[in-house]
């Protein structure tokens, strides 16, 4: 086959954009660093001959205390802007990307929908209501809006998986419940929105909405980072049965896979992903549906490699893309699912003029 | 237990079996019984809606009966796990699908699936599987093509080689021939042939020709109305009066130069005619009404 070359250069191309990407956003924004200062501040003695001082920043003032790391180093300017703002946001971005890109291929092959997306199953629909509900009648859950945004999709996930229950489900019954919950708690949130006294909590949830990685940090980094472990050490132990329930129930069945079992495991994994994502950075779109669709053109439909290419592609995208949304028009940070939402639309305004089977 | 040849034939039988589609409310075959003898391919034929895919999906365990037993060497399926059931037993699809960009060497590959464990990587014994069945059905020639760049009948053949895969010692075909011209479909039949007289494989296939049938199968069995008509070797089954029955069609059956039965329709029969009981061994020479 002559994918392998292609393969090659695709991975390359990954790991260029995520270095060119991360070196751009460790050197540029409002306070400028030489590429002098910037190294000097990555690999600052301070930091990293320092245990105290790195396990706090890691692992934060709590755990460090709790571990009994020594006091933290003072640090330059320079330093604690890369590592307290820069560095963290870079870890997250690249978070997200993998996390979206894992969750669209599963809930692809569960679908068997190339146009399948993390928010296709009420995820979204179910995470913005909650993230609404918080913000308008309930702001004191405000610290907790990371994790009920997660539980909000989680729930509407269930209620989509219920409604779509009938002796089995089929993925057509799952994409229609997923568009009944979306159409429900989408006029639900819009409904809520004129209940907002504050145009400042409107401004937040718009923020969540679209997606956003301003003001992340390392406490983002601590919750995405151990799901995101587990999500892919499942994903990977699932991929034979992702490429199974992708031949159709009927052939899996006869290959002895508990079909609605697998369904549900690899969904609810896929939710898992999801949650994490929209938890630290909000609902950041099309992530989910283009990574798949580029790795898949490149790769092929084998769930291992598949896998293997989000964990590259997710992070190139959402890390360049954030680049855009932090200094296109700086000194205004847009949210990062304004550009990921810009560069999906003219992706499939590509494919549907270049690939003619698209939507056939 | 190197090669699937070596194992002894085994059979597959229901009694009682009462089976139709989840949801529906009535089912399309009420307290019917058949059997698939070891080692022998047979074949189920009928009109449209008589219940012949029914009960070869309940026989393969996609539909799950309301009520009787399906018995695989003896042992009833319902109580077999998935995995095991699939070492067993194999079907290929009518209409299987062609995922997109997955070769058939790939697919094939997937046949091995009840045979590894949930972290197990393929074994030789898997490798050589897979060859076998690629061998055996003409498929290793397109080992490393998509299926969605495949013809309808070489689809066919990577899905039967996937199914030969699983090394069952019965396989299920539902329709295999519908969408294939001539000559893919006289292809699968010869491999499916072979896979009776070399492999030792229980075979029982759904057919819209009946002359397919007469020529392939070892025994026929003839549905209407979610019933067995009738069931036995071709020259007992394609008689002007079955096909009157089951088929309501008026035909000549002449001997084909190869011996077998071969059925040439004249014309349809008029409406008036009632649908024999089951067992249908008694129905009447000359057609019409005939009430058991």
């Amino acid at each position: 086959m002559s994918s392998k070359p292609s393969r090659r250069l695709a991975i390359a191309l990954c790991l260029t954009v995520v270095g060119i990407a991360a070196a751009v956003q460790t050197l540029a924004g409002a306070y400028e660093m030489t590429w002098r200062q910037a190294l000097g501040a990555c690999f600052d003695r301070a930091v990293w001959g320092h245990p105290g001082t790195l396990l706090r920043i890691v692992l934060g003032e709590d755990m460090a205390n709790a571990l009994g790391a020594g006091p933290a180093n003072a640090l330059d300017t320079g330093t604690l802007i890369v590592w307290n703002i820069r560095m963290p946001r870079l870890i997250v971005a690249a978070l997200v990307g993998i996390n979206l890109a894992v969750s669209g291929t599963i809930f692809q092959a569960v679908t068997r929908n190339d146009l399948a997306s993390p928010y296709t199953l009420g995820v979204g629909a179910g995470s913005g209501l909650a993230i609404w509900l918080v913000l308008v009648i309930h702001p004191g859950l405000g610290p907790y809006l990371p994790v009920l945004a997660g539980l909000g999709g989680a729930v509407a996930f269930l209620v989509v998986y219920a409604i779509a229950w009938q002796h089995g489900t089929s993925p057509v019954r799952l994409v229609l419940a997923g568009v009944i919950v979306a159409a429900v708690a989408g006029s639900l949130q819009t409904a809520l929105f004129f209940l907002a006294r504050d145009l400042n909590v409107v401004r937040d949830a718009a923020a969540w909405l679209a997606g956003s990685l301003s003001g992340v940090g390392w406490p983002q980094v601590r919750i995405g980072l151990p799901w995101t472990i587990l999500v892919l050490t499942l994903a990977f132990a699932g991929s034979r049965h992702l490429d199974l329930i992708s031949l159709g129930d009927a052939q899996a069945r006869a290959l002895g896979v508990p079909v609605e079992r697998t369904r549900f495991a690899l969904s609810a994994l896929a939710i898992l992903a999801a949650s994490t994502s929209i938890s630290i950075a909000g609902h950041v779109s099309f992530v989910g549906l283009i990574v798949p669709h580029i790795v898949r053109n490149t790769v092929g439909a084998q769930h291992r490699g598949l896998l293997l290419g989000c964990l590259l592609a997710g992070p190139a995208l959402l890390v360049s893309a954030d680049v855009v949304a932090r200094l296109a028009l700086s000194p205004i940070q847009l949210p990062v699912g304004v550009i990921t939402g810009l560069l999906g639309g003219i992706y499939f305004l590509y494919l549907m003029r270049r690939r003619r089977d698209l939507g056939r | 237990m190197n090669q699937t040849s070596k194992r002894p034939p085994i059979s597959l039988r229901a009694h009682h079996l009462t089976v139709g589609h989840p949801g529906a409310p009535l089912p399309v075959l009420v307290d019917q019984a058949i059997t698939l003898a070891p080692g022998r391919i047979t074949a189920l034929v009928g009109p449209n809606g008589s219940g012949k895919s029914t009960l070869l999906k309940a026989l393969a365990r996609q539909l799950k009966p309301s009520a009787g037993q399906i018995l695989l060497d003896g042992r009833h399926i319902a109580t077999l796990s998935a995995r095991s059931l699939a070492r067993s037993l194999g079907i290929l699809f009518q209409d299987p699908g062609t995922p997109a960009a997955l070769s058939v060497e790939n697919l094939v590959r997937h046949g091995r699936h009840p045979h590894r464990g949930f972290f197990d990587d393929p074994t030789d014994e898997d490798d050589a599987a897979v060859e076998r069945a690629l061998a055996r059905t003409g498929a290793d020639v397109l080992r490393h093509q998509f299926l969605n760049t495949l013809s309808g009948g070489q689809r066919q053949l990577a899905w039967l080689a996937m199914a030969l895969a699983q090394e069952p010692q019965v396989l299920l075909l539902d329709e295999p021939t519908t969408f294939l011209d001539l000559r893919h479909q006289l292809e699968l039949m010869q491999v499916i042939s072979e896979l009776r007289d070399e492999a030792a494989i229980t075979i029982a296939m759904v057919l819209h020709d009946v002359n397919q049938a007469a020529r392939y199968a070892d025994e026929i069995v003839a549905l209407r109305d979610g019933k067995v008509v009738v069931s036995g070797p071709p020259a007992a089954v394609i008689t002007p009066e079955h096909l009157r029955t089951v088929f309501e069609i008026e035909a000549d059956v002449i001997t084909a130069p190869d011996g077998h039965p071969l059925c040439v329709p004249r014309a349809v029969t008029r409406p008036s005619s009632t649908p024999a009981a089951p067992g249908g061994a008694g129905v009447a020479p000359h057609g019409g009404a005939h009430e058991p």
